[in-house]
């Protein structure tokens, strides 16, 4: 099966509706700006592509920005036999980084609570009882660590769930934000998340607008909790729309 | 209301208008689409109580079929013992499953008559191909199948001298080669 191209997606940015507080910037954050260039609340441009792996059931690729990752989906497939009979489906899920992901990542010990976190976030939205007995396999691969890692594989795997066929309640889309000082910045790149005070990352499935998953480490005020949890909310809505275009481009890609 | 391509979580009804069929779910009065794919509207059967239209998605690429319940399966014999043989599945209906799962047949359930005489090296030679009906999701190890039909069993053999074999009765097949008969419990052709 050959890779089905997908969306070379422009920036997308969210918009806080509705708000009437003061601005979050200061004059002395004026010459603030990002090592990119991007603004506070602007997303990295996003490409989503399915079919990327062909032994697979379903597959995923994402780059934003200079990360980069790659989720394959197996199954429905027997599950092993040493695991109990189980009227529900199972999910695995296992995230692994490359040798050359990051110019300073040790031999996989920094990441090994990521399968779980992509696990908790996948089976909120997965129809467990549509394929009894069996199991689901997703892999993910980071082939290049440029930040917000996490969020990017939770997206592409979702997107590499619906390439499977597998039946959902919604796509998810995972986003991250920093708080650096008296600043929140969406979607941080590497050098970001080196020194941030705090880290956000939120996972909703934006169709229902409900969030399966949610993580907060470092220091947070209430208000600013607030905050990214509105900016995340229309981040990801955003994304999903672009995720849902990818996925149905590749499905009338593939009818003709 | 929308049809045409739709993804998973996409609105594609309300349910006091339309019931959510394949590939389509419900969640607090409205439909949701839980496959990417095709949206349609199928018209409800004119006998039927509940006269709302039912929307389904036909997904685009939906994974490998899963054994359920009632299915009919083709299977693999991959070892006879004497109360039961082992099978890998091979398809469900008429689509081939993307990695095997394994059954087994029992001896109680190869045949609907004389099951207490049932030899189980007689049925099922290691290599035949079945068709099987899918029992039950059976325990963590395999899926229990039945052949206690007419239209089940064996379906395809070879013979010791390696050709395949021509059915000449339900119980017996005959190689073209040789022309020797080995014991089978054979499916009836014909459908």
């Amino acid at each position: 099966m050959a890779a089905k191209p997908g969306a070379a997606t422009p920036t997308y940015s969210p918009k806080i509706v509705g708000r009437s507080r003061l601005p979050i910037f200061k004059d002395s954050d004026l010459d603030w700006s990002r090592p990119d260039g991007r603004g506070f609340h602007q997303c990295r441009p996003a490409l989503l592509q399915t079919g990327a792996v062909s032994s697979a059931s379903g597959s995923a690729y994402a780059e934003f920005g200079n990360t980069k990752v790659i989720v394959s989906v197996f199954g429905p497939r027997e599950s092993k036999k040493a695991m109990v009979y189980s009227d529900v489906g199972r999910l695995n899920c296992n995230v692994s980084y490359t040798n050359f992901a990051s110019p300073t990542l040790g031999q996989g010990t920094d990441h090994k609570e990521y399968s779980s976190m992509l696990h908790k976030a996948l089976e909120g939205v997965i129809m467990m009882e549509t394929f009894p007995k069996t199991t689901v396999d997703v892999f993910a691969l980071v082939l290049e660590s440029g930040g917000s890692d996490l969020s990017v594989l939770i997206s592409c795997a979702s997107l590499a769930l619906a390439d499977a066929g597998i039946m959902m309640y919604d796509l998810i889309t995972a986003v991250s934000v920093s708080c650096i000082g008296k600043s929140l910045m969406i979607d941080p790149v590497t050098e970001e998340e080196g020194c941030e005070d705090g880290s956000f990352m939120m996972t909703c499935m934006p169709s229902r607008y409900e969030i399966t998953q949610l993580t907060i480490t470092g220091e947070w005020t209430t208000p600013n909790i607030n905050e990214a949890m509105q900016l995340c909310l229309d981040a990801s809505s955003k994304l999903g729309e672009i995720m849902r275009d990818c996925l149905k481009q590749s499905a009338s890609a593939s009818d003709e | 209301m929308t049809t045409g391509l739709v993804t998973p979580g996409d609105v594609i009804g309300k349910a006091t208008e339309f019931k959510a069929g394949k590939g389509a779910y419900v969640n607090d009065a409205t439909i949701y689409a839980s496959l990417t794919g095709t949206c349609r509207i199928v018209s409800p059967l004119p006998e039927s109580i509940d006269q709302r239209a039912i929307v389904e998605v036909t997904g685009h690429k939906a994974h490998g079929p899963i054994p359920e319940t009632g299915s009919v399966v083709i299977a693999r014999v991959t070892k006879v013992m004497t109360k039961m043989a082992a099978v890998d599945i091979l398809c469900v209906g008429s689509k081939a499953v993307r990695e095997n799962f394994a059954g087994v047949i029992r001896q109680q359930d190869v045949r609907a008559t004389e099951i207490d005489k049932v030899d189980m090296h007689q049925s099922f030679h290691a290599g035949d191909i079945v068709r099987a009906m899918v029992l039950s999701l059976g325990d963590a190890r395999a899926y229990y199948l039945s052949t206690a039909k007419n239209e089940l069993g064996v379906v395809s053999a070879e013979s010791a001298a390696g050709e395949t074999m021509v059915p000449i009765s339900w119980t017996e097949m005959q190689c073209p080669l040789s022309g020797q008969t080995e014991q089978r419990k054979v499916a009836k052709v014909g459908n």
